[in-house]
This record gives structure tokens, C-alpha cells and sequence, in this order.
């Protein structure tokens, strides 16, 4: 393993969007040449500086995480779902004018399931890679654990496993009392959204209202 | 010879005592005059025998931390030759911090060693 190879398995454990992601991978590049300078393997100083997801969440202790709030959330869940309603919808009624009678029915009903399964391994998907869906990137918000550090690809399925059962209002009701604005599932993955930009907290009202009006 | 679950007690309360001592440590160390991370890991092995020594993975976030809250500054000196170095100094908040913790500790190691040495409850 090389220094830059180390440096960017641990900011590939930094959520994308956050600031202190370029000033910590400039620190550990120095901390490392200092090392490397006093004649040290790059064996020897990796050894030192331990698992890189751990590192990574010591890194972020540092770092205060402001919690999402419900408006931002919720604006960030209607503009996903609308997204992957219109794609459906644009995909049924395709199949509705291009296939024969008996089974443009069944094509369009397909077309509407394969929406709701996109839209669930869509998120997984997202928020384990990015750490976001459009929606949250939208509104400045970004998933991560307690600690701070990117969701694993487990955590993210399992949080959006009230998406399938007759609990998610309210799995997501926990979020208006639980310390972090929490969703139950969240709590259960130690995850939580924060706000990644100041900004959020005006452009989520302002795109409901718009939405709502229009 | 202890066993396994007394062992990892001693290292739990070992590493317990270290990190709630790491950030007085680097303040410490810092006290006299700027240093660089190599330098305060090469100073605290050194002047402590390597019984307090922490890795590089420990030392690296609390200085991060130290940072953040304006306890320490920096600055980089990139040499002729080589990588840029981030020397780390003490802030007035910094040391007035190192004061604090300094009482703290003290205060805190009388009692105990007060306590331990009691022969009422030996």
C-alpha cells in the first residue's frame, strides 16, 4: 500500500460533502512524509496509524454534526419520490400505448413495481456510496453513522427497511423526538442525517411551498 | 499470571487513562515551543521510556482536535527540500487550558495516591 492509497481509504470514509475531507487528507499526506522522512517503511507507518475507518471517526469526533432538520428531510424524501413516481408513471404509460391489449396492463403494473424497487435500491445504493440520494443532495443533507463517517452498505438496506412494511410513518415520526432527529431504523443502524449546508434550512421551506402551489 | 479477561481489564484501564490524559500530554509537550507530530510522538516515547507511548493514529486526531478548538495553531514550513511540515504551537486559550488540566491532574493523582495509600482500607 502506498501513503496516498492509505490517505484516500480514509477520507473514502469521510461523507462527501463535507469541508474538513481536504484539510484532514492534507494532514495525514504530512504526517505520513514526516514519518517516511525519518527513514520508516510505509508498512511500518500504516501499522501506526491503524484501521482507516477508525481513524476517520477520531478525525470526525472532532467535527460537530448539526442534525437535518424534518422540514429538509421530508422536502428531500418528496422531491425522491416524485422523481422515481414520474419516471414510472412516464415508463407506464409507454407501455401502455406500445404494447397489445391483454398485456398492457400487466406491463404497466410492472413498470409502477419497478419504480418502488428502483426507488428502495436506488437509496441504498446512493446513501452508501454517496452518502445522499438527489433529494438530500438537494437539500444539503447527508447520511452517515453516530460517528460521522460514511454508512456501510448493510446500514443502508437496513434503513430503509420500514419502506417495505406498514411502519414508516412511524419509524420516521422518531424523528421529531429523539435527541438527533433519529428515525427509529436509525437509531437500530446508528445512523443519522445532518446538514451539510446553512443554507438548507431556506431552500426546503421554499421548495415546499412551491411545490404545493404549483 | 492473569487471565485473559484480567489482562484486557489492566489494557482497558491503561487505555482508559490515556486517553483521558492525551490532550494534557500534547499540551504539555507543546508548552515550551513549537513542534511537529513526529516530534511530539519521538518526545513522549522518549521522556516517558515508552510507557506512554501512543500511536500515530491516536496522537493525529487529538492534535486535529486541539486545532478545532483553538487550543493549538499551525503553521507549515515547506523546506527546500522534502514535504511541507505542519509545526503545532500553543494558543493563550491553549494554555490556559494546559493550566486547568494541570490542576485537574494533580488534584485528582493526590487523591488517589491519598486513598491508596490509607491503611484503614488495606
Amino acid at each position: 500500500m502506498t501513503g496516498d492509497l492509505y490517505v484516500q481509504s480514509v477520507i473514502d470514509q469521510v461523507p462527501p460533502g463535507l469541508p474538513v475531507r481536504d484539510q484532514i487528507a492534507m494532514d495525514l499526506r504530512s504526517h505520513i512524509a514526516e514519518r517516511l522522512d525519518h527513514n520508516q517503511s510505509i508498512d511500518e507507518v500504516v501499522q501506526q496509524l491503524g484501521d482507516p475507518l477508525r481513524l476517520a471517526e477520531s478525525y470526525l469526533a472532532a467535527v460537530p454534526l448539526r442534525s437535518a432538520p424534518f422540514s429538509n428531510r421530508l422536502a428531500a424524501k418528496v422531491i425522491d419520490v416524485a422523481i422515481f413516481i414520474a419516471g414510472a408513471l412516464a415508463m407506464a404509460c409507454a407501455l401502455w400505448l406500445l404494447l397489445p391489449d391483454p398485456v398492457k396492463i400487466f406491463g404497466a403494473m410492472a413498470s409502477l413495481f419497478a419504480g418502488i424497487f428502483g426507488f428502495v435500491i436506488y437509496t441504498v445504493v446512493a446513501e452508501s456510496r454517496e452518502g445522499a440520494t438527489v433529494g438530500k443532495r438537494l437539500m444539503g443533507l447527508r447520511v452517515v453513522r453516530e460517528s460521522g463517517a460514511r454508512i456501510s452498505l448493510g446500514q443502508s438496506f437496513v434503513r430503509q427497511l420500514p419502506f417495505f412494511g406498514q411502519f414508516f410513518w412511524i419509524d420516521a415520526g422518531f424523528a421529531l423526538f429523539t435527541d438527533h432527529r433519529q428515525r427509529a431504523f436509525e437509531l437500530l443502524t446508528k445512523t443519522r442525517t445532518i446538514a451539510v449546508l446553512l443554507c438548507a434550512g431556506i431552500v426546503a421551506p421554499a421548495l415546499m411551498i412551491t411545490a404545493w402551489t404549483t | 499470571m492473569g487471565t485473559d479477561p484480567e489482562r484486557s481489564a489492566r489494557t482497558g484501564i491503561e487505555r482508559e487513562l490515556k486517553r483521558g490524559s492525551l490532550e494534557l500530554i500534547v499540551l504539555h509537550l507543546l508548552a515550551p515551543r513549537e513542534a511537529y507530530g513526529y516530534e511530539i510522538v519521538s518526545k513522549l516515547t522518549a521522556r516517558t521510556n515508552g510507557a506512554l507511548g501512543v500511536t500515530d493514529g491516536t496522537l493525529y486526531p487529538v492534535l486535529y482536535r486541539l486545532e478545532r478548538a483553538g487550543l493549538v495553531a499551525v503553521r507549515w514550513e515547506t523546506p527546500e527540500r522534502g514535504v511541507p511540515r505542519k509545526y503545532y504551537r500553543l494558543t493563550p486559550a491553549g494554555r490556559e487550558e494546559l493550566a486547568r488540566l494541570t490542576h485537574e491532574w494533580n488534584t485528582f493523582a493526590r487523591a488517589m495516591s491519598n486513598l491508596l495509600a490509607s491503611e484503614e482500607d488495606a
